[in-house]
This record gives C-alpha cells, structure tokens and sequence, in this order.
C-alpha cells in the first residue's frame, strides 16, 4: 500500500524546523515553569518536555503521510491509556505501582498533547490560535497562582508566550500560503522570516521603551516593599524602617498596628551639653525626628503636617552639608514660641546605622554643621554632625518618672511643675494654632476619651496638673495591686477590626508600647483644650555616669511621645508610656564615646578639577572656606592644589579610594596640619589672598565627598519619580492609544500600498507599463473587482462592462508587450503609456467615496491579492 | 513582408471561417473556435455531450466550410456512425476481388477522407477505436504489408455519450490521448434557443448552401503558420509547471504525460491564431487548458475534477500576472527563424 502525502518532504521539514522545534522549546520553556509550581510534576521537566517533542515530531511527521486523523489518533491515545491502566497490574510494590502510574499518565498525558499539536500543525488551519490561546491561558493560571507578583514575573511569563503566538501563528500561515515547488522556497522562506523577526523585534522595543517607566514602576509598587523587607506582609512592624542600605530611620513609628518588633542595633552616639545647674549632672534630653499633628480618623494613624501653624521643625540633610559648614534656621526658634528659660545648647551625633540624611536633635534644633569622624572610629561611625539646638531649661527626660529618690531630681522636678503651675489657662498666638493643636475627631470613640480625660483629671485646674494626672492614671494600680497599665510590643488586635485602636487601649485592653500611650494621651489633652502633639524620635537613656554627658541610641530606643505647649515655654516633652520592665532588667553596655575632634585650620568647599592619583594631589576650585575659623567666600572660585596623601577621604557610604574620585565632584577638605598654624589671616584678608599663603600642595587630613550638583538633581527627580504612584489611567490611556495607532496602520495598509503603487505606475521606467498594470490590478483588487481565476482579456472584458471604460486595449497591449516577438505599434505604445490614470479617474469617478473608503480600509482584499495560490 | 500580407488574410480567414459556421452553430463560439484550434494544431477532437446538441452539424458544416481542391465544393467529408457491432474493416476498408483484375485490390473504407465524423465512438467495442488509433496518430493506415497514406488533410471529429449513459465503452487513456481537444457542448443559452427555434428554415437553408470560405490550401498554410507562432519562455514554464502539477496533485491519480504537454504547446499556438494573434498570451493558457489537459488526467473523485485543474491553473496565471516584463523582449527584435 502507497500513502499519498500530504505535503512534500520539503514542506514536511520546514514545519518541523519552523513549527516543531520552536514548539517544542516553548513547551520545554513552559513545563520548566509549571514544574515550580506543580509538585506532580516532580522537577523533571526535560523528560516531560521529550515526552512532548516526541509526540510532536512523529506526528508531525506522521500527518505529512495522508493518514486518517481520527483513527490513528484513536489507536495511539487508547494505547497510551492502555499502558497507563496494565502499569498498575504489573508493578510489583504499591508505591512503584502508584509512581508508575503518575509517570505514564504525565507521559501519556504530554505525549498526546504533542501529537495533537503536529496534527493542529500539519492539517488544521486554525489550530495554531487555539494552541497559543490555551498556552496564554496556562500562564494566566500559573501566574495568578504566584504569590508575590513582580514585574518580571509577569515578563517572563508572558513575554515569551506573546512572541510566540505572533511567531506561530504568522509562520504557520505563511508557510501554509508558501509554494513549496517554488525553485527559491528557501529563500523566500528565510526571507519572510527575517522581515518577520525585524519587526517583531523593532515592536518589542518600541513597547519596552515607551513602557520602561511604567515597568519600573509597576516592579516597585508590587515588588519593591517585601523584596526589601524579606518579610512581606507580616503582623509586625519595625519601628525603626531600614531603607535599602540598611540605614535606619523611623519614619514612622506611631501606626497602631497589633504589634511591634526591636532589636539591639545601634542607631547613634550622641553627646548633649545640657547640665542641670550645678553644671555637672547631665541632663539628658530626648532627641526628636519630627512631629505627627493630624490624626487621620480613616487609616487609624498619625500624619505629619508640613503645614502645622508654627512649624518649629528644623529639618536639614546633613549629607548634603559640606563638612564644617553650618546650616542654621533661626525661624524655627521663633516659631518654638518659647522665650522664657531658654538657652542655646550643642549636641555632636555620631550616626551608626542612622541614615546619612537624617538630622536628630532634642527640639528645638536649628542648626546643623557636619563635623568629621575621629579616624579611630570611623568604622563604627559612618558620618557626624553637630547640633545646635534651643532647649528649655525646664525640659528633660526625667520630666515624668519618679526620679527614684534622686533628691537633685525630684527638686528639679518639682521645681519645674511650680513653674508650669503658674500657668493656668493654655492661650495661643492665634485662633488658628489653638484649634489646629486641639483638633478632635467627632466619633463617638473620642467622645469615650474625652469623658475619661474628664473624670481622670476631675481634680486639677492648672494644664500641668491635668498632665500629671493622666501620667498617674496611667501608673496607677487596679483594685488587686496590679500595673493598671502594662507596656506590651505585641498589644494585640482588637476583635472587631473596624475598632478604634485607641478606645479599646484605654478601655478594655490596656496594653500597648509609646505609640499607644501617645496617642491616647494626645487625645486625652486636647478634649481638654491643651494644645499638644506627638514627637517621634528616640528617648534617651542616661546609663553610665562614666562619661557624663554621651548618650547611646539603640534600636529599641525609637519612641513617641507628646509634646504639650505652655505659652512662653514653648513645647515640651511628656512621656506617659509606663515603663517597660524587661528593657530596664537589661540595660545596654555603652562603648567607649569616639574622641573629640582636633582644632582644624582649613576647610575648603568645592569641586574637583583634577585628581592626580600618582602624586596623590587634587587641584580643586573653591568657592567657600573656613580659615581658622572664620568663613570665607567668594563668588569667583579660587584654585587650591591640595596634597592628599595622608588623607581619609570619606563618603556618606564610608571610606571611599582616591580613584574613585571623578573630576567635577563637589569635595570638602580639611586640614589638622601644624603647618598652618602659624599661618595667620590678617582681618583685610580675602579668600584669594589667603589661598596665596597657603603652602603648594597643601596639606590635607580629611577629605569628604558630596554628591555633584546636578546628580544631586538627577537624583532628586529619579527619587519623585519613583515615589510617584503608577498613573494606571494613564498607562492604560497609553496602552490603548498605541493599539489604537497600530490599528489605524492596519487599516492604513491598503491605502499605503496603493500610494505606493500608483507612485510607481505615475514614474518613468522602463517597466512602466508593468507597474501600471500591477496597480490597476491593485485598485480594482481593492475596489472589490476581484481578478480570481480569470485570464487578463476576460477579466478586462469584464471591468470594461462594468466601468464602460477601455481597459481592454490596455491589457491586450500589455499582454503584446509581455510575450509578443512583435514591436508595438504606437497606437499601443500610446496606450500603455497614457490610458492609465485616464481609466484609473474613469474607475474612481464611478465608485462613490464613501464605497471606495470602506473597500480601501479593508485589509483582507490586499491579504487576498498578495496570497499566492496553491494547488492543494 | 509577403508572408505577413499572408498571414493577415489567414487570420482574417479564420474569422470568416467561424462566422461562416456561426451561420449554422448558433451560440457556440467558444466551441467553434476550439474545433479549429484542434484542426489547425493537426489534431483531432472529440466532443462529449447529450444526443442533439449539434455535435453532428458542427462536423458536416466544418467540412462544408472547407473548399476541395477543385474549389468547387466542400473538402472530402465521411461520417461513421459507430455502433457496437461495427468491425475495423468498416473503417479502413478491405481487400477486395477483382473480377477483371483477377486480383484482390484495397477498397478503401471511410477513414481515406478529410473531415472525418466518428459518430457516438463509444459506443463501438474497444477493437474498433483501436483501429482509428494509428491512423489518426500517423496519418496512415496499415493494411497487411502495404501502408496508405491518408489524406494531407486529415481531421477526425469524434463525437461520444456521457460515459454514464447505457451502451457505452469508456475510451481507453491511449484512445482519449490522440484527441488534442475535448469539448463539452452543452446546451445554448434560453434567448439563442429561442433564436434557433424561429430560424430552424434559415438554418437549415444555411446548412444547404453553405459557402467556402477557405480553401484547402489556405488550411495547410494556416497548419504550418501555426508551428510558426511566438511562445514566450514563461509561457512554456508555465505550460511545463501545469504539466507537472498535474502529477504532483494529490487528488490527481494520473496525471498529463510529456506528449500531453506538447500537445498542449500545439493547441496554445493554434489557440493563438484562432484568436487572431502571432503570440501565445496568458489569455490562451487560461481559455485552452482545460479543454486539452482535463479528460487527459484521472482524477480522485468527482470533486477533484472540477478543483484540481483550476486551481493549477489560477497558480500559474498568478504567476505569470506577477511577472515584469523581460527587458529584451521589449525591445522588438523578432528572433530569427521565426515568421
């Protein structure tokens, strides 16, 4: 018995290189995938993959052969089923019987599936969209199944899927319109094929490109928090938020949340000259962060206010600071609103993992000046500055806990409540910072606080007596001798998860850590009318009386409490968190405080122009100097050669190498040398005259490196950029526009084509006639008048009788010129070279306009007449 | 120049020639020209329809057309009808006695003639259509020892039954294979059978007194001319590429033979001439194709056979449409040898 084929081997072999083996990649591609997500499928996904190559290539081969679709594929999916069913009889074990099984089902499973797609490949026309469809259909399966959703997740998912459903299904269908007894099948098959690639390849990145930021971006707002956490979504919150360097900041500490977690990580190192007034012992101060002002009656949490009346928040980027330069705001003590007991005190910060752009102080800071890290500990310490702040006398981190019989504290405590006592009734400057300060929501909840903040401080007039009260309320003990009040991490959420946090804190559970106390203490204040608001920072400790004075921040020291404002005062601090017995029972051990910085003589600002890392100099230009001192600067920088062989140069990352030092870079250096201290400015000195004296090259200590300029800005931007949320209108609006221009271009093609074309037949060329001929063919091929299988002088014969026109003589001519030995005669000449656009404007007049649009726009008339025929 | 003063008036002669038997054939244009072609080409046709179609007539008015020699009446024309118990001696003749002579001499049988009709061919046994096979090849007859040549001009226009109809013998392939052209004749239109109908008299009184309007020499010249007809290069591709797609077909189980396709050539330049033109054009590949290749091949089934031909065809004719014009041919110079 002859099998007739289907196809011809040629053909055979093109769909298996073609269709078959990109298939079988994609397969392998897939299986790879799912074996991430399927345990049956027991990672191994070679095999499976050869399972269903196997059945691919034999039945694509197969199906070549005019075999009978529904029997062969009857017989070998009965035998598959066969073999899957006798593997539990004969399997000796009821373990191998059952592993056996799940084996031969996947590779009956697969092989089928294989030899399905050959014969979709081989025989059916439209299989090759069902096939891409189901294939899209698992990765929107296996997708959706995916836990955490990124960007690339979703790339590497569908991308590849996407390029091959355009690349099979455009191959499969042109080689089903190739002819494959073509002389140059190969070529024009590799031909196809290359245009196909250029454009998909061009598509892809046209898509990418326009898509990167919305890719970014959509990776950030799915991907970025748990990839930087590692933690996801679970119940518990740092107080202390690592950025992406594993600095540490808290940005936000006062979200209630069921519980909170803290470790023992050293945060900075600060020293505070704020003594008591026997001027020895220290009294420490809380250092603040900034201040939560609004609360937020939706979300349950705190926010910060730029816009809160008075804004005494001093908030500089000590990175951005060059070294020994001070940045001050004095509007920040006049909004303080404190004139009274006020002094002006420093406090040097050692940052440890505090972020490089954070800026502590105790309130109210103003001013900010970078100083160097001793080079003993510079390790340990990453950057320093130092603080000035204005600081009330009366303030102090003893302000509310028993002083533990220290007779020095306890009058220094009291003394300041007679202070405060003074004041009997809270005023404002203005209207405004009253109601803004005493803001409360109108919920019931709060209405419950309110009456507790009444009951609580039914005895006291004066505001500070009410404060003690409710600090007292919260120390108090229950009718069985117990802490009312206990400090808890891990609070717990309340049952019904719509519950105001706070009510239930204060009312039934009663445990929970600052943020908690804060917050109800806030509330407790403002329902009766004394101005107060949540300052987040860190508490300080004074542990060690070995060095008086150096305070150490841990993690765990991220704290929140409140701040209440007494008119002329100012604010102070409050705290109403009762303490927590485990961290008292554990105190830290403090390090050694990093040595005092030495007397520095110069320290010069600017850029880079040149590095010479041989003799290890820099030439940089600078702009602003301190000189002994003093400060200096110019508008037109000055040169300064400086010798930095012996120098640390530093970045806000740690020490960085000379090398790394690139020319435009904006540096500060600074010198401890000898050598200049006896080289003296005189009064009449500028910053020139005093670069003149200096010794070439000038020595250096200390060098420290600040972001240029404009990749500062850059920076900036990137930083707003990423901190945008995704406009997912836009992006869709995008979306849909390019789709919109890419089906207006498929609509556009016919026209395209015919503009092209009846530009060529307009031309001058020896094949005139041809091109006129061909988009004559075009038009009327476009306009519906189809030539199909009639010969030139039928079909001629036929638009003549429907247009009236003489596009017989025309074809006859053409025909003449094509396969004639005979000249033409002029007559004909004539004819071929003129009758075109005659006929074509006889055509066109006859059709109406808004016929010929609809029958320019479609496509499938152009796909027709550019479709080669074949023969089976 | 002469022979193109010639050739003009052959060209024209033949369109006398077909409005001479329009005449008589009414409606029947395409069929007409096809018998021509066949006649010119050197070959032979066979014409397939019911009975009545005027397959007959066609003959007899062809032969009528034609001037003898004499130039007095039409060429030499003999009908056969053949029946199932016709013998190959009633086609070729035979030895018969002379009383006179006292020797047996060749009387010759109706196949010595010009316009042959082979009436209903089907219908003798396959012995008797064998007869007619060398002599409608050969253009001669063998009868014992002694060959005869037929006449110069020798044009056979059998006609046959559809197959299906009772009584028949199917033409054996190498039978069918002599036949240049087959035509199916089909019925006229409604309005020219109206025609027919009013003007059966006239008709008829056509057919009497037909007229001649080319002699038998113009015929022979018209066959050499003929041979003499442009074929372009991509028009013998293209006949060589329907040749062997006919082969290469799936639902084809035979297809055309290499002296199909130079027959095929023949009838595409007789096609031409027909047509009124020296050169073989896209339009002759499309009107003569099937009339030469398709009762040439077998085909799979009765679907096949109204498919495959055409889409052969429709490829190739796309082809051709798509090709530009070959530079050197626009440029006019005629090949030598030819006209």
């Amino acid at each position: 018995m002859k099998i007739g084929r289907t196809h011809s081997a040629k053909k055979m072999l093109a769909q298996l290189m073609l269709l078959a083996v990109p298939t079988s990649l994609m397969v392998f591609y897939l299986l790879w995938d799912l074996n991430r997500f399927y345990v049956i499928l027991e990672n191994n996904w070679i095999s499976q993959g050869t399972y269903f190559t196997i059945g691919l290539f034999l039945s694509t081969i197969f199906y070549s052969y005019r075999f009978r679709f529904i029997t062969s594929a009857t017989i070998i999916f009965i035998s598959c089923y066969a073999l899957y069913k006798a593997a539990g009889t004969f399997a000796f074990g009821e373990f191998d019987a059952f592993y056996f099984s799940v084996q031969l089902l996947i590779f009956g499973f697969l092989f089928s599936a294989g030899w399905l797609a050959g014969f979709g490949f081989s025989r059916t026309r439209f299989f090759t969209v069902i096939w891409s469809v189901m294939l899209l259909f698992i990765q929107i399966v296996v997708v959706s199944k995916t836990a955490d959703i990124k960007v690339n997740v979703i790339i590497n998912a569908f991308l590849p899927v996407l390029a091959y459903t355009f690349y099979i299904i455009y191959m499969s269908e042109m080689l089903r319109n190739m002819n494959e007894d073509e002389p140059n099948f190969i070529f024009f098959l590799s031909k196809r094929l290359g245009g196909f690639t250029i454009i998909m390849l061009l598509l892809l990145l046209f898509i990418f490109t326009l898509f990167k930021n919305d890719f970014q971006a959509v990776e950030r707002e799915w991907g970025g928090s748990s990839a930087m956490n590692g933690k996801g979504n679970e119940k518990s919150e740092n107080m202390n938020k690592k950025d992406g360097k594993g600095n540490v900041s808290n940005k936000d500490q006062t979200k209630l949340t069921g519980s909170l977690s803290k470790d023992k990580q050293l945060v900075f190192v600060a020293k505070l000259d704020n003594y008591f007034d026997d001027n020895v012992t220290p009294n420490p101060l809380y250092f603040t962060a900034f201040y939560y002002t609004k609360f937020d009656t939706l979300t349950q949490t705190f926010e910060r206010d730029s816009m809160m009346p008075r804004n005494d928040l001093f908030l500089p980027d000590p990175s951005k600071i060059p070294l020994y330069f001070t940045v001050a705001d004095s509007s920040a003590i006049k909004n303080s609103l404190a004139t009274k007991n006020r002094k002006v005190v420093t406090a040097d910060i050692y940052k440890a993992a505090l972020s490089p752009d954070a800026y502590l102080a105790p309130s109210t800071g103003f001013s900010c000046q970078p100083v160097t890290v001793p080079k003993e500990v510079k390790d340990q310490y990453k950057s320093a500055y130092r603080a000035k702040m204005w600081v009330s006398d009366l303030n102090s981190a003893y302000f509310i806990y028993n002083p533990a019989g220290n007779q020095q504290l306890e009058a220094f405590q009291q003394l300041r409540f007679e202070k405060l006592r003074e004041i009997q009734k809270i005023t404002g400057p203005d209207k405004n910072f009253m109601s803004y300060y005493t803001f409360m929501p109108k919920d019931e909840e709060y209405k419950k606080i309110a009456s507790l903040a009444k009951e609580v401080t039914a005895d006291a007039s004066a505001p500070i007596d009410k404060i003690l009260a409710i600090r007292d309320y919260f120390l108090s003990k229950d009718e069985f001798g117990q802490p009312l009040f206990k400090y808890s991490d891990n609070p717990g959420i309340p049952g019904i998860p719509s519950a105001n946090k706070l009510t239930y804190f204060l009312l039934e559970n009663r445990k929970g850590y600052c943020a908690y106390y804060a917050g109800a203490t806030l509330f407790m204040l403002r329902s009766l009318g004394i101005p107060s608001r949540i300052a987040a920072g860190y508490l300080t400790v004074d542990r060690s009386s070995k060095n008086p004075g150096w305070y150490w921040f841990y993690a765990d020291q991220a704290h929140a409490w409140v701040q209440v404002y007494f008119p002329g005062y100012g604010w102070m601090d409050f705290d109403t968190t009762v303490p927590d017995v485990n961290t008292q029972q554990s105190p830290q051990p403090d390090g050694t405080p990093p040595m005092t910085v030495p007397q520095t003589y110069i320290v010069a600002d600017g850029n880079i122009i040149s590095i010479d890392t041989i003799k290890k100099q820099i030439n940089m230009e600078v702009k602003k100097m301190i000189y002994h001192d003093k400060d200096y600067e110019t508008a037109s920088a000055k040169d300064l050669n400086i010798d930095v062989s012996l120098a640390t140069i530093t970045a806000d990352t740690g020490e960085v190498r000379l090398s790394s030092l690139k020319k435009g870079m904006h540096i500060t250096a600074v010198s401890y040398s000898e050598e200049l201290k006896n080289i003296l400015a005189d009064k009449s000195d500028s910053l020139a005259s005093i670069i003149k004296k200096l010794p070439i090259p000038t020595p250096v200590d200390e060098v420290k490196v600040l972001l240029i300029e404009g990749l500062k800005i850059n920076k900036k931007q990137e930083e707003q950029k990423a901190n945008e949320p995704i406009d997912w209108e836009k992006t869709i609006i995008r979306a849909l526009l390019i789709l919109l221009i890419l089906l207006i271009l498929l609509f556009l093609i016919p026209s395209i084509i015919w503009q092209y074309m009846n530009a060529r037949a307009k031309g001058k060329s020896d094949l005139k006639a041809y091109h006129c001929y061909r988009a004559s063919l075009y038009y009327l091929n476009q306009l519906g008048y189809e030539r199909g299988d009639m010969g030139p002088l039928e079909y001629a014969n036929m638009i003549d009788a429907r247009f009236k026109s003489s596009f017989n003589s025309f074809s006859n001519a053409y025909q003449k010129a094509k396969y004639s030995n005979l000249p033409l005669s002029d007559s004909e000449k004539e004819i071929l070279n003129e009758s075109y656009q005659s006929f074509i404007k006889k055509v066109r007049t006859q059709i109406p306009l808004k016929t010929r649009i609809s029958k320019f726009l479609n496509v499938y008339n152009t796909i027709h007449y550019f479709t080669q025929p074949k023969i089976s | 120049m002469e022979e193109n003063i010639q050739i003009d008036q052959a060209l024209a002669n033949i369109q006398k020639l077909v409005d001479n038997i329009e005449t008589v054939i009414r409606g029947k244009r395409t069929q007409i020209q096809f018998v021509i072609t066949a006649l010119l080409a050197k070959g032979h046709i066979l014409m397939e329809d019911n009975p009545g179609t005027g397959k007959t007539v066609m003959a007899k008015t062809l032969a009528k057309s034609i001037a003898d020699s004499t130039g007095s009446s039409g060429v030499n024309f003999k009908r056969i009808q053949f029946t199932p118990d016709l013998l190959p001696m009633d086609l070729i003749g035979s030895h018969i006695f002379d009383d006179v002579k006292k020797e047996f001499v060749f009387k010759k049988g109706p196949l010595f003639c010009n316009v042959l009709l082979a009436d209903e061919i089907n219908r003798a046994s396959p012995k008797v259509q064998s007869a007619l096979l060398e002599c409608m090849a050969e253009h001669q007859i063998t009868m014992g020892e002694t060959t005869y040549p037929l006449e110069k001009l020798f044009f056979t226009i059998a006609t046959q039954n559809p197959v299906e109809m009772e009584g028949t013998y199917p033409l054996p392939a190498a039978q069918l294979d002599r036949f240049f052209i087959k035509i199916y004749f089909g019925y006229v239109d409604e309005l020219t059978e109206l025609d027919i109908y009013k003007d059966y008299l006239g008709i008829q009184n056509n057919q009497d007194h037909m007229k001649q309007v080319l002699s038998m020499k113009e015929i022979l010249f018209l066959q050499e001319e003929t041979e003499k007809v442009f074929i372009h290069e991509e028009i013998i591709t293209a006949v060589r590429n329907i040749v062997r797609d006919t082969r290469n077909h799936p639902d084809i189980v035979l297809g055309a033979s290499i002296r199909s396709g130079i027959i095929f050539l023949k009838c595409l330049k007789a096609f031409a001439l027909v047509n009124g033109r020296t050169f073989v054009t896209e339009d002759d590949l499309r009107g003569i194709t099937t009339a030469v290749l398709d009762h040439r091949l077998i085909y799979r089934n009765r679907e096949a056979k109204q498919k495959a031909l055409t889409t052969i065809l429709g490829k190739e004719l796309d082809r051709l449409s798509k090709l530009k014009i070959t530079i050197n041919r626009t440029s006019f110079a005629p090949p030598a040898g030819n006209i």
